[in-house]
């Protein structure tokens, strides 16, 4: 176990620390409860400071976060796979690769935050809390959505009707940047990709030509 | 003896932990407005501190150890959690200026119903006032301007370590001050 926190949980509650120093504190308080204690204290210190700063009323249309919400019942099926199936599809892929990987949790950090987004992004997919944009129809038949995280953490592109690996780019200031490839399993193309921002223009790329472009609005 | 109303802490503490649907509900209905205003108050824009509130208590709400019952009160926690991402995004957009102007300038008018407290809003002043000034510009530079200790430590000229403790022992004594109501 690294050193316990001391003075540091001061810094750590007034936003005083680097964003290592601060990893490193969450990572030892989620398994040392007296430190746990400690930065609760100081956080309790700095919420006395800034419930005494000047208050102000949520503005109107201030909407509450998304949170997870119980599971809803499934709904007939037809010849073609509904969109809300293949999100859960996507949502086994993610359980799928995260399992094997679980026992790397305390060897390393950046992998063990990487599965939290997964692990996160599952969840999402399979309650229904995530944004939806539709790619412009594509003149092969096959159609494209990318279902989102409000947040930006993560990114699910499912073509269905899918005949050939598509790659995906992210469109943003008069460039393309290549984000990875869709490949096909059956009828379905996806890629997943877990990103630290939010972009707000992709499109599907076949060679040289963007075959598709979807907006997506946060 | 508990009261009712740290029965009811204790209980959204538990549930909270538990990562029960309601208790994220519960926390947001109550602590929503004091979390709106901890984000304005570091972004000053109403957009950035709503959009800093979603991000925060989404990073929370995905990481099942980030909240634990030896960590206190949920209320405290969230405060920090959000501040925190409000600091964070001030110092990645690279307007801390702004920050350090804070203390001094009045608040400014804006479009929502400001619920200001001035009676708080002097205690504030008058317990900072009243803490030593080597434990008040460490502690001010750290929690008004957004630095960090290493900055803070550079900017006054003092070894780290004594920062630390000053900032550590100066938010003690301030929030103790601020803490004794009449």
């Amino acid at each position: 176990m690294s050193e316990h926190i001391a003075d540091d949980a001061a810094l750590y509650a007034l936003g005083a620390l680097d964003e290592v120093s601060h990893r490193r504190i969450d990572a030892h308080v989620a398994g040392c409860d007296a430190c746990a204690a400690l930065l609760g204290e100081a956080e309790a210190r700095v919420a006395v400071l800034a419930a005494a700063e000047a208050q102000h009323a949520l503005p109107a249309g201030f909407t509450a976060p998304a949170r997870p919400q119980p599971a809803v019942a499934k709904t007939a099926s037809s010849a073609r796979p509904k969109w809300r199936a293949i999100a859960a599809a996507a949502a086994a892929v993610l359980v799928f690769g995260f399992a094997p990987s679980a026992y790397l949790w305390q060897q390393n950090r950046a992998m063990h935050d990487s599965m939290e987004t997964e692990n996160a992004a599952m969840r999402q997919l399979a309650d229904g809390r995530f944004r939806t944009a539709t790619f412009a129809a594509m003149s092969d038949g096959s159609d494209a959505r990318v279902m989102y995280s409000p947040d930006g953490s993560w990114y699910v592109v499912i073509v269905r009707g899918a005949t050939k690996a598509l790659q995906v780019a992210w469109m943003h200031d008069g460039e393309r940047t290549m984000l990875g490839t869709a490949q096909p399993h059956g009828d379905v193309a996806m890629l997943y990709l877990p990103r630290s921002h939010r972009m707000d223009q992709l499109a599907l790329v076949d060679g040289p030509a963007v075959v598709a472009e979807a907006q997506l609005a946060y | 003896m508990h009261s009712p109303e740290s029965e009811d802490d204790d209980r959204l503490a538990a549930a909270f932990a538990a990562r029960e649907s309601w208790a994220f509900d519960e926390a947001y209905r109550r602590f929503g407005g004091l979390l709106y205003s901890t984000a304005y108050n570091v972004l000053g824009n109403a957009d950035d501190a709503q959009d800093c509130i979603h991000d925060a208590l989404a990073r929370v709400w995905r990481s099942p150890n980030a909240y634990s019952r030896s960590r206190g009160a949920v209320r405290s926690f969230l405060v920090v959690c959000v501040r925190n991402e409000a600091i964070s995004r001030m110092r990645s957009l690279g307007r801390r200026a702004r920050l350090t102007e804070r203390l001094a300038a009045e608040p400014q008018e804006h479009d929502e119903i400001r619920i200001a407290d001035p009676i708080e809003r002097d205690r504030l002043r008058t317990a900072l006032a009243a803490l030593p000034p080597e434990q008040r510009a460490p502690l001010e530079l750290a929690y008004y301007g957004g630095k960090t200790h290493v900055e803070v430590a550079e900017e006054l000229g003092a070894p780290l370590g004594t920062v630390k403790s000053r900032i550590a022992l100066g938010l003690r004594k301030l929030a103790a001050a601020l803490g004794a109501r009449q």
